[in-house]
């Protein structure tokens, strides 16, 4: 019945926990400000218009006129880059918004609750899973076709299930502690746990975890582009401008196709940083 | 309400202490466990192909006017149309209809090939399966080595070394992967083919090589950073520093102890991979100019050919939850207190 | 020369911080050396040290010299083979000490097989006989079981064949009952004592239980961060304590036997106390459960009868002690009369007033809350760990009063000094707090509520001798003053004594003994009190059962 008291030297048996430096932490919250503000003010920021032809420079390489070069039509990159912000940031800032506003209700629901409509969440949650985003994406497209808006309202149901299941676990893990328990003793409702203490107590646990979606959403969505089925040309997007690149890349011009891969690169390295950190100093266990 | 814990702990261990083989693997109890999973599969896929036929009914209009969208229907291909995918039958007997034939490996007739969409994807499969695979061995490796590696150097520079690879591998999407990999293997060293899946055994797999990296690069990352936490779980266990205390070697300790008891997450985590591979090889596909069912997804949602997007999901969720459904069964076989149930936890 | 001899080891991180300092002691062939402190006092460590089990990048310093050999600085195979031979640990819980996805046969067999090469035929038959030996009664089934179809006593028992298949010399023991109800820690410290003088074995015995210490071992070594603070021989240090920390430890420990001299605190008697509540005793009890009953249904047909037809009454001011060990129902039927478990059958009233439903509705549920509060055992998860302890107190205060937000900070400031803590305590988290502090915390929130009864779950178990003694000393001024009602959930005879003047003892869900508190303890009548008293171990120096062996 006594529970073992910790003591000072199964304390220091761990090993010190990794984070990564301070300075990277930082970095990686520049880069996505730096994006952030691009794609807010991109009209006052880019030197070109997006769309704008320069015949006299086709598949230019860097120079003083066109910072990152220009591409097959002679658009200049450096501006497609910063509009192109736009739709690479919204889509996965909508995505990550809804899916764990969605998630957060119904695993809160499920495991605050438990019992039958535990069970029939954890079936709907079973079967969604079986649709990886990428694939529900792609079907949205099929039957609304091609742009932004069908593919993120498919992504946010599809990542809803994620954020359900870990608030679900975490809910449940909660209600089991004492203070739970306490805070009913002392006459609180159920709800009233349920929504003001239990939530809010799992919610950054549940935010480092968004903010890793984040990444992976973005990835996606430009996926969806470089396949030719999410924002459409002529609008600037990464993916899509990765995909009109292409043909270039045999003919040895790397520049237009490389310039946006490393833009997605470098902001999902960032929104992974920022979210390992988070989840990290929260130091929450997450619970398979 | 929350039963109290410890009751209920107690009277779970005298139940096992009365039945001694309680939770055993081949016992009526397992089988009913099995079953239960089975049963659970066929309602999973039941549901998922309710989803994926109604999703059509989702879109407002005509149902003939939607699957030939794009197309100039004459009035024959219209009645052709109606009387192929029998439209003019209420929804649940078309589903009906779908289901059966589905069941049998029949998803009707595309309408870009103008053949049965199971020929057409048979062609296809090959190609991408032979992707999954060997993308699929090189998550394995690479993955494994690298958790484990990481995880036995916990705290070390090689163990930070490794999370920051796979960290910034972890943000490298397959099609940035791809066009790098284009450029440097294919292009410029020459080393490697840019497009196309090759002739015969031995030119496919040359040629799958760069594919097959490009779509293995963010699974290797999370096979990776499981394979890691979960060992590194494992190694603070109390039951790690008994078997160090009784003069094991460390080797043994690892391969008995921790290796063995963090294979768990490790599994679980390669049952989505599945689906994932799948989804994913399309994007590696259109890069690379394959020929496979990833490919045909694109072409067919492109070319508004609906019947093949339909069966190529279905393909995929069916992939996922039989692979799902065999880890879940051979669960009890890595933990044998799975099979026991929740209360002896 | 001594089997094991420690001289001067220090132990620091790489940090800089020194988690022990000059330990010193020795361990003979035959003999039993107890190793006593409370948590963070570095026992765990120096035990761990001799088998070179020291966390990652501490440095070392002094000597540890195990069966002749230095076990500091010695080469990785020297260390195994001191592991293999010298001496093996038996380690707290043992369902965390063994492979829960292995069989206890290749638990038992490994070591037989992988180190020492026998066959698998061999080691198997091995492993048998020491199954036998530690008493455990199918030992060639058992070795096809798994851990999770054991209880955690008969683990121990496989974990203490485990660590005898190597023959060591010397046996350390690290706390190896501390998670195991009363009268299973007396069957395994049987089973140790058998072992140990049947062997020869050399036994360093690490526990908080100054007790248990006294109980079984030689000689005692008393530690308290990171230092030595006593040694000497077992009856010396508990009947005539030398340092200033020992005689506080010792003065702390409450003891189940009544005249055990200067150690252990009276029984408050509040009915000693004037006062008007108790004037009128002859009224309806304060708290009455009538025959009430839990069934608990599990998945599958299993159904635990958790209590059946209990009936308790405590008057107004009293207190009332229900004693039993894990899975005897004592925290269900405590769960039942605080409102977060519905009892199938029986009543139970409060202050004269129906209390048996879980309450439904705001007004039921402050009522409720108003009957009767409870301080739950774990004090680590039992305080929001959001909220700051002043914010916690002040949320139930402000759910029952309608105090203005000035003047419920004054309540809740008044609240926290009755139980010792004062303004700085408000402002802290609970992670920061201290274990003693949490609890002193959950208390005041109770008391916030102003509640009739209150109610104990293991609230001290948790918690350090010294702590607990604190905590003890908080609750007795809460009764004095207050007059309040009280309910005491635990598995120690030794502090129920303390706490309260009627018991209750409670098996597998059914009452089977009650009276005064000590009156049952002199002369107990049920064969399971009887059992549970004669477990409970206590340093009785005269007629102490295994002191003929002790000299071996």
């Amino acid at each position: 019945m006594t529970t073992p008291t910790p003591t000072l030297a199964v304390e220091v048996m761990r090993a010190p926990r990794l984070r990564p430096a301070g300075i990277t932490f930082g970095i990686a919250l520049g880069i996505v400000s730096v994006m952030t503000l691009a794609a807010i003010f991109a009209p006052f920021i880019a030197p070109y218009p997006p769309d704008q032809l320069d015949f006299a420079a086709v598949n230019a390489g860097p120079s003083a006129a066109h910072w990152l070069g220009t591409d097959a039509l002679g658009r200049d990159l450096l501006s497609r880059l910063i509009y192109g912000a736009r739709t690479a940031l919204l889509g996965p800032l909508l995505v990550v918004i809804g899916s764990t506003i969605i998630g957060m209700l119904l695993g809160l629901l499920a495991g605050w609750r438990g019992g039958w409509i535990d069970s029939v969440l954890g079936r709907v949650f079973d079967v969604l899973f079986a649709f990886p985003s990428l694939l529900l994406a792609i079907m949205a497209v099929a039957l609304f076709g091609k742009g932004l808006i069908a593919p993120v309202i498919a992504m946010s149901i599809a990542y809803a299930p994620f954020v359900a299941r870990l608030t679900r676990a975490l809910v449940k893990a909660e209600r089991t502690r004492p203070y739970v328990s306490a805070y009913r003793v002392q006459g609180f409702s159920g709800p009233w746990i349920a929504l003001r203490r239990v939530l809010p107590n799992v919610t950054p646990i549940v935010g480092a975890q968004s903010t890793l979606n984040f990444g992976y959403v973005l990835a996606e969505l430009a996926g969806l582009s470089f396949l030719g089925l999410g924002v459409q040309p002529p609008t600037p997007d990464w993916g899509a401008m990765i995909n009109e690149a292409q043909p270039g890349i045999v003919g040895g011009f790397f520049l237009p196709a490389i310039v946006p891969a490393v833009a997605v690169v470098l902001v999902v390295v960032a929104v992974n940083i920022i979210g390992e950190e988070l989840s990290e100093r929260i130091g929450g266990e997450i619970p398979a | 309400m929350a039963l109290d814990s410890s009751t209920v702990a107690v009277a779970a261990q005298n139940a096992a202490a009365a039945n001694p083989r309680f939770g055993g693997r081949f016992t009526a109890a397992g089988l009913r466990r099995v079953a239960g999973k089975l049963g659970s599969l066929v309602l999973t896929l039941f549901l998922a192909s309710l989803l994926v036929f109604f999703s059509r009914f989702l879109v407002p209009g005509d149902p003939v006017t939607f699957l030939l969208r794009g197309r100039k229907p004459s009035p024959e291909a219209i009645a052709q149309v109606t009387e192929q995918y029998g439209l003019d039958l209420p929804p649940w007997q078309q589903y009906l209809n779908w289901l059966v034939g589905a069941v049998q490996g029949d998803f009707g007739r595309s309408l870009q090939y103008r053949q049965d969409v199971s020929t057409v994807l048979g062609e296809r499969l090959p190609v991408t399966l032979m992707l999954v695979v060997m993308a699929g061995l090189l998550i394995a490796i690479v993955g494994l080595s690298a958790g484990i590696v990481a995880a036995l150097n916990r705290g070390k520079a090689l163990d930070r070394f490794t999370l920051i690879g796979l960290t910034m591998l972890s943000a490298v999407p397959s099609f940035v992967g791809s066009i790098v990999l284009i450029a440097i293997f294919a292009v410029q060293l020459g080393w490697f083919p840019t497009f196309g899946s090759g002739e015969g055994f031995g030119d496919m797999v040359y040629h799958l090589v760069l594919p097959s990296i490009a779509l293995a690069i963010v699974f290797v990352v999370l096979v990776g950073k499981v394979t890691r936490s979960s060992m590194v779980e494992q190694l603070d266990r109390e039951h790690v520093e008994v078997a160090i205390s009784r003069g094991l070697k460390r080797g043994t300790v690892i391969r008995r102890h921790v290796f063995r008891n963090a294979l768990g997450p490790i599994l679980t985590v390669s049952g989505i991979l599945v689906a994932g591979l799948l989804v994913a090889s399309t994007i590696v596909e259109a890069a690379f100019g394959l020929a496979g069912m990833g490919s045909l997804l694109v072409q067919s949602v492109d070319r508004l050919d609906f019947p093949v997007v339909q069966a190529i999901v279905m393909f995929v969720v069916t992939a996922f939850v039989v692979v799902n459904a065999i880890i879940d069964i051979a669960e009890p076989w890595i933990d044998p207190r799975s099979a026991a149930g929740a209360a002896a936890r | 020369m001594s089997l094991l001899d420690i001289s001067e080891l220090t132990l620091d991180l790489p940090n800089g911080t020194r988690l022990l300092d000059g330990i010193s002691l020795s361990v003979d062939a035959g003999e039993t050396v107890g190793l006593v402190g409370e948590s963070g006092s570095g026992k765990s460590l120096t035990a761990r040290s001799v088998l070179g089990l020291t966390p990652d990048g501490a440095r070392l310093g002094g000597r540890v010299e195990l069966d002749g050999r230095e076990v500091i600085g010695a080469s990785a195979a020297g260390i195994l083979d001191l592991r293999r031979h010298a001496a093996s640990m038996i380690f707290q819980d043992p369902r965390a000490g063994i492979n829960p996805m292995r069989t206890l046969g290749d638990h038992m067999t490994e070591t037989l097989r992988l180190c020492e090469g026998r066959s698998k035929a061999d080691a198997t038959a091995r492993a048998a006989e020491l199954l036998a030996s530690v008493q455990l009664p199918r030992p060639e089934e058992h070795l096809k079981q798994y851990p999770h179809e054991f209880s955690g006593g008969m683990l121990q028992r496989v974990m203490i064949a485990g660590a005898l298949t190597s023959s060591p010399k010397l046996l350390i023991c690290d706390e190896p009952t501390t998670a195991l109800d009363v009268t299973t820690q007396a069957e395994i410290i049987r089973v140790l004592i058998e072992q140990r003088s049947s062997r020869g074995m050399g036994m360093l015995f690490i526990t908080h239980d100054l007790n248990l210490a006294a109980s079984i071992c030689d000689r005692v070594v008393v530690m308290s961060a990171g230092r030595v603070e006593e040694t000497g021989d077992a009856r010396r240090v508990f009947s005539a304590p030398q340092g200033e920390y020992t005689k506080r430890l010792v003065a702390a420990t409450p003891t189940i036997a009544a005249a055990t001299g200067a150690t252990g605190v009276d029984v408050i008697d509040v009915r000693a106390v004037p006062s008007i509540e108790t004037e009128r005793s002859d009224a309806e009890p304060m708290l009455a459960a009538n025959g009430i009953s839990k069934t608990y249904h599990l998945r599958g047909k299993t159904e635990v009868n958790a209590v059946v037809d209990a009936s308790i009454s405590i008057a107004r001011g009293g207190a009332l002690a229900v004693v039993g060990e894990s899975g005897s129902g004592k925290s269900t039927l405590a769960r039942m009369i605080v409102g977060l478990e519905q009892a199938d059958a029986g009543d139970i009233r409060i202050a004269g007033r129906e209390r048996t439903e879980i309450p439904r509705g705001r007004a039921a549920r402050l009522a409720h809350a108003r009957s009767v509060q409870m301080v739950f055992q774990d004090p680590y998860l039992s305080l929001d760990p959001r909220m700051t302890a002043g914010r916690s107190i002040e949320d139930a205060l402000r759910l029952h009063t309608k105090l203005s937000t000035s003047d419920a900070r004054a309540r809740v400031l008044a609240l926290l000094e009755q139980v010792g803590l004062g303004e700085k305590h408000a402002q802290a988290r609970p992670r920061t707090l201290s274990g003693g502090q949490r609890q002193r915390v959950a208390i005041a929130r109770a008391l916030a509520i102003d509640p009739d009864v209150l109610v104990m779950d293991e609230a001290t178990s948790a918690l350090d001798v010294s702590v607990q003694a604190q905590v003890l000393d908080v609750l007795a001024e809460i009764r004095r003053e207050r007059g309040l009602t009280v309910l005491f959930i635990s598995h120690d005879l030794a502090v129920v004594r303390r706490v309260c003047e009627e018991t209750v003892v409670m098996r597998r869900g059914r009452i089977v003994e009650r009276g005064r508190t000590a009156a049952l303890l002199a002369a107990p009548e049920h064969p399971y009190t009887q059992l549970l008293i004669d477990s409970v171990p206590r340093p009785d120096w005269a007629v102490d059962p295994v002191a003929d062996q002790k000299s071996a």
